[in-house]
């Protein structure tokens, strides 16, 4: 028929077309309401603000923690029959090497009176086992306590190094509840991403019922009319990422001058670590993504009550 | 083309629209539909454009019965018919451009092509200089003559009009019925409901006339000027 060849191009370019219309309508929607737009997007950067300002400070904890290993003591046990001579002389051999901030020797009575402590015992239950002195060294931050431990143990009149690693594996337990918790709220946070969404997008169809039933009336699929909102959730969750990737940010460079006064007082250096640029790609697809879906819900069923 | 085959609509409120309406408008045919307010045009041609379901009957389109067909298809069948609604159903936060081109967006044609097609429709309306215009400040027959360079501008087989001259001016109304005429004669199946008796004689085309739902009388429109049989409200 001559009406099927009036169309322009090929069915491929007419597709291209109307999908180009669509999306010049969904910027269009945004630009013509610009505070409803900027109010949606505001409240979904809040929502994607915290899980991803949440997994920051893991990234950077873990990084502490990293270094906090290096902050902890050694516990060196000197032989039985080093005394307090050998065990002082030990100490300031010790605290000569380069790697050794300082050593702390504890004596066997100190060391009784602890341990009497931590079992709950009576010290003359405990009775009469012999305790060795003990010297407690305290590690420079940068070294391989490792490698310190092995060296320590070579030392002269060294019996046994201990390296005590109980609050760092505490710390290491809180880590792993932190980061489960990042999940959890993730997963929260990206179900409001939807409802936010899938609602603002209600309202809009609820505003553009006439301009849905009359694409309608004029022969749009189902197709056509959702398009539109589909983009606007697009860019809804694209905007939301972004914006809570930029307020990350400037959280970070809010705290640096903090986080790195209280790394001096440890004699470190801190150094915070942004999110990467893989996370705003994730963030990104995700958001964008639920943006997607909570337009085409929302779309979906207004459509339904349209064509009989 | 068009084929009523004891069609009956009764509303969800329970009003019976239509009851056992028989008729056949030929590929290439014109033809008016008159009728007391509430006789039921606007009920038949939305049947025709599948806006509603008939309750009982058949109304075939091509040979296809549209009462029957799935959803999907609908949009498909839309586009075949160009409707002119009563109430105009315009996007009335649009300028003049954006309407008269929603048929040929949602076609995917090019924006060259629409634009030259629009100021070409609105040409024949007599609303070229209102392209940019936005709906509300245009007349009420200024809208009217919109949704008319809307309905016909993708050129669809079949055209529907519900009331189109009813708010304009006797020498306005006269020219759009002659602009259907044309399009008719052009190959376009036109369906006209109207008020305006006077126009439809002095035209003399086929009129179908409903009463309360029934199809009481249909002349063929050979003798122009003939006023008895006329069933009055
Ligand atoms: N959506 C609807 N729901 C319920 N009843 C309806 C609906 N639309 C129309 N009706 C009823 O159906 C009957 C026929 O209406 P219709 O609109 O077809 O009349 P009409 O011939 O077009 O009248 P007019 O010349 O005033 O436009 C009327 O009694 C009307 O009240
Ligand atoms: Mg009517």
């Amino acid at each position: 028929m001559s009406r099927m060849s009036e169309r322009g191009g090929g069915d491929l370019r007419a597709w291209a077309r109307r999908h180009g219309y669509s999306l010049l309508s969904s910027v269009g929607t945004l630009v013509r309401n610009p505070l409803t737009s900027a109010l949606t997007i505001i409240v979904l950067a809040i929502a994607l603000t915290l899980p991803l300002g949440l997994n920051t400070a893991l990234v950077n904890l873990e990084a502490v923690h990293d270094n906090l290993d290096r902050l902890d003591s050694i516990s060196v046990f000197l032989e039985l029959d080093a005394g307090e001579d050998g065990a002082r002389r030990v100490a300031s051999q010790l605290s000569s090497w380069r790697n050794i901030l300082a050593v702390d020797p504890v004596s066997p009575e100190t060391g009784m009176r602890e341990l009497a402590g931590a079992t709950g015992l009576d010290r003359f239950e405990v009775g009469d086992v012999p305790l060795p002195w003990v010297l407690e060294v305290t590690p420079n931050s940068t070294v391989d306590i490792a490698e310190l431990a092995e060296r320590l143990r070579r030392a002269e009149r060294v019996d046994m190094v201990v390296v005590d690693l109980d609050w760092v594996r505490r710390l290491d337990a809180i880590l792993g509840v932190f980061s489960r918790l990042v999940i959890l709220l993730a997963a929260l946070f990206a179900a409001s991403v939807l409802f936010v969404i899938s609602n603002n997008i209600r309202t809009e169809i609820q505003r553009r019922r006439e301009e849905i039933e009359i694409l309608a009336l004029v022969g749009a699929t189902p197709g056509y009319i959702r398009r539109p909102f589909l983009y606007s959730g697009l860019w809804m969750g694209l905007g939301g990422a972004l914006l809570a990737w930029l307020a990350v940010h400037a959280g970070l460079w809010m705290l640096k001058g903090p986080v790195e006064a209280l790394a001096a007082t440890y004699g470190a250096s801190a150094e915070l670590t942004a999110p990467s640029v893989q996370m705003l790609g994730l963030m990104l697809t995700g958001s964008g993504v639920l943006g997607i879906l909570g337009a085409w819900v929302a779309v979906s069923r207004q459509l339904a009550r349209i064509n009989p | 083309m068009i084929r009523f085959e004891h069609v009956a609509k009764r509303y969800p409120g329970g009003v019976q629209a239509l009851s056992d309406v028989n008729f056949e408008l030929r590929r290439g045919e014109m033809a008016f539909l008159t009728g007391h307010s509430g006789a039921g045009k606007s009920t038949l041609l939305r049947l025709i454009a599948v806006l509603e379901r008939p309750s009982r009957g058949q109304v075939l389109f091509d040979g296809k019965n549209v009462g029957r067909v799935s959803s999907r298809q609908i949009p498909r069948l839309r586009r075949k018919v160009g409707v002119i609604f009563q109430d105009h159903k315009l996007l009335t936060d649009r300028k003049v451009l954006d309407n008269v081109a929603l048929p040929l967006l949602i076609a995917g044609y090019s924006w060259s092509e629409i634009r030259r097609r629009v100021r070409a429709a609105l040409d024949l309306v007599g609303l070229l200089d209102k392209e940019n215009t936005l709906i509300p400040a245009l007349s009420g027959g200024q809208q009217q003559r919109v949704g008319i360079a809307r309905a016909m501008i993708a050129k669809p087989p079949v055209l529907l009009a519900d009331e189109p001259t009813g708010n304009l001016d006797p020498e306005l109304s006269e020219e759009l019925m002659r602009l259907f005429c044309t399009l008719n004669e052009l190959g376009t199946t036109v369906l006209i409901a109207t008020h305006d008796l006077d126009l439809v004689e002095r035209l003399g085309r086929r009129t179908l006339v409903l009463k309360a739902g029934c199809m009481i009388d249909d002349r063929s429109g050979a003798g122009a000027g003939r006023r008895d049989g006329e069933a009055g409200p």
